[in-house]
């Protein structure tokens, strides 16, 4: 196992192959550790919703290893103790750029998946908003806009994801799709998507139906619901699309987004809604907003109030370890300067602060470039001209440091 | 104002960056390296390059590269070009490796720095031509090269390859780190360009009495 072949001890201790059986066992003393997803479940979970970064990393290393960090099992503990007869509690996981909320929704979400729940994972609230190649308008109401790519690349992957769930689930209302085709009482909602997905035209009004029926259905008790959305605030900020007669379009205005305000409303019970804030993709909002204030507006803070804030903070030292260990044992610091002391202890000299899910990308960017303090102040060249030590600006890397002084260097 | 482009005065000195020569202790060093110690003292030493850098990571191969790589003066975009060309290489390598059976994970190379610089050797020609031109004909001379001379026609002939071989929507560092890849494995169209140029010299040998230095 990769346990065994691993040449520092310091990766025994941080990555766990335990089966995930044992996942609903995550306590705090897992905290910093990896654990294992199989492949094939991973491609059965997640068919759309983890980060690109994430993705590639497990095409690079062949596995999925997932770090056990403290707001998701704070958030599982939650989730645990939570009453499914009351209201459905909303979540909403927030924190600056690169520090994990994605992954920490994935891990939510695949818990959930595990514990039998049906899971209505939406991959990024903001791909709704932008860039949308076609609008219709809805057959249903006039004033509201269809979204059929958008609405048909999402139920392709929700069936991927909750087949059997299709099966047993039944429509309580008879749907006319247009003027020819409907969808009988007691159909099982498979029948709804397959109708999404073969008539793309009334896809997203076939999203609309699955929703209320879920909704409607979910307080019985015979499943258990997981609303999980990245990137909430872009229901309620703006959107960049334009109408043919160049006027802009309201988010409401979007049935997709119209039906999701209504599943986030917290007026069903028998789950729970999971929802995450981003900056990254937002339209309109400065980067440096990352509080559920700012992102959200006052419009989407008074849709989601009262909800519960779970702040993601950076990788503590512990955690920092933890996840050196695993690229060091997964051999991703090839640079032999970087695996040594002087690498890591220049990091951690440095008073970075580490930026967990880019965390690959900027170690491979200061394996090829930085100076370390104790470089710079040990060394008396006179020559070398050096910046004030405390004058020295935010490296455009996004890393924030507050000691480094930096040679010059056109690129930074 | 002494500055880097400025016309030095030859007394001045060219700056030391490396931090492993100041750490020596004296008695490792021979003596000429003493006396350049105590010219260091007395002498002016030229303003260091804003590139030139006193990280472990720095690369003086990677840099010149960068440079030839970089249009109107667009570091920025160079650098990250490198950067991305050389996590590329590291990802395809680790993805044969973690996918290989045990027996054959230590024949893989994983480190991109590594690759990098073999494939730059093995693109190195060892002959060159040059047109000399006697009695109104040019004729193409064999000629030896200097070895900045083999590296510059080595990352010359990369990075040609990679502008003008690739189709329109491929990004440089995809293309760029397949053909290190292939250089490393000595095979692909530098290489082969290598070899045409060598085949032409060992064909044009007769004229080699022509060359006069």
């Amino acid at each position: 196992t990769q346990t065994a072949k691993s040449h520092t001890g310091r990766a025994a201790e941080h990555s766990d192959n335990s089966h995930l059986a044992l996942q609903a066992k995550h306590t705090e003393q897992h905290e910093g550790r990896l654990y294992n997803i199989p492949l094939e479940e991973l491609s059965a979970v997640f068919p759309h919703g983890l980060p690109h970064r994430f993705q590639q990393q497990v095409l690079t290393f062949n596995e999925a290893r997932v770090m056990v960090r403290k707001p998701a099992l704070e958030l599982l503990a939650y989730l645990k103790g939570s009453n499914f007869s009351h209201p459905a509690v909303r979540y909403v996981i927030y924190g600056e750029r690169g520090t994990g909320k994605t992954m920490t929704l994935c891990h939510v979400v695949h818990y959930c998946s595990r514990q039998g729940w049906l899971v209505l994972h939406i991959p990024d609230a903001h791909l709704w908003v932008k860039n949308c190649k076609e609008l219709l308008q809805s057959s249903y109401n006039k004033d509201r806009l269809d979204q059929p790519l958008q609405a048909s690349v999402w139920l392709k992957n929700f069936k991927a994801s909750n087949e059997r769930f299709l099966q047993e689930i039944k429509t309580q209302k008879k749907y006319m799709w247009g003027k020819r085709e409907c969808t009988e009482e007691g159909r099982p909602l498979r029948e709804v998507v397959e109708q999404g997905l073969a008539r793309v035209r009334s896809a997203s009004d076939a999203v609309g139906v699955l929703l209320r029926e879920l909704k409607q259905q979910s307080h019985r008790g015979s499943f258990r619901l997981l609303v999980a959305v990245d990137g909430v605030n872009a229901l309620w900020g703006r959107s960049t699309l334009r109408k043919e007669d160049k006027s802009p379009v309201c988010p409401e205005e979007l049935t997709l987004v119209h039906n999701l305000r209504k599943m986030l409303m917290n007026d069903w019970s028998g789950g729970a809604i999971v929802t995450t804030l981003s900056q990254t993709g937002s339209l309109f909002k400065p980067s440096s907003a990352y509080t559920p204030q700012e992102l959200l507006g006052k419009e989407g803070f008074d849709a989601l109030d009262p909800f519960v804030p779970i702040p993601v903070p950076n990788y503590s030292p512990k955690e920092f370890e933890s996840c050196y260990g695993y690229y060091l044992e997964r051999r991703w610091l090839q640079h032999e300067k970087g695996q040594g002391w002087g690498g890591k202890r220049g990091m951690r000299v440095l008073g970075l602060e580490l930026v967990s899910s880019k965390w690959a990308k900027k170690l491979d960017k200061l394996n090829t470039d930085f100076c370390t303090h104790r470089d710079a102040q040990s060394f008396a060249v006179p020559s070398v001209s050096l910046q004030g030590p405390r004058t020295f600006p935010p490296c455009a890397s996004g890393l924030i440091s507050s000691v480094c002084p930096c040679t010059p260097r056109v690129s930074t | 104002m002494p500055v880097r482009w400025s016309r030095y005065n030859p007394s001045y000195l060219e700056p030391e960056v490396k931090k492993e020569s100041y750490e020596r202790p004296l008695e490792e060093l021979s003596e000429e390296e003493r006396e350049q110690m105590e010219l260091k003292t007395v002498r002016p030493i030229k303003a260091a390059l804003p590139t030139l850098s006193s990280s472990v990571f720095s690369d003086p191969m990677i840099s010149k590269f960068t440079n030839m790589m970089m249009k109107s003066g667009n570091k920025v975009l160079a650098r990250n070009l490198m950067s991305q060309t050389l996590e590329n290489i590291k990802r395809k390598q680790l993805e044969k490796y973690h996918k290989a059976p045990e027996n054959e994970k230590d024949t893989i190379e994983c480190n991109p720095y590594v690759i990098f610089h073999q494939a730059l050797k093995n693109c190195q020609p060892i002959i060159g031509l040059s047109s000399i031109t006697r009695g109104g004909k040019t004729y193409q001379v064999p000629v030896p090269l200097t070895d900045n001379r083999k590296r510059f026609l080595a990352m010359k002939w990369l990075i040609t390859e990679c502008r003008e071989n690739k189709h329109r929507r491929t990004m440089m560092p995809e293309k760029l780190s397949q053909e290190l890849l292939q250089a490393f494995n000595n095979e692909g169209p530098v290489i082969k360009r290598k070899h045409v140029l060598h085949k032409m010299a060992e064909a044009n040998r007769a004229y080699a009495h022509f060359r006069w230095w």
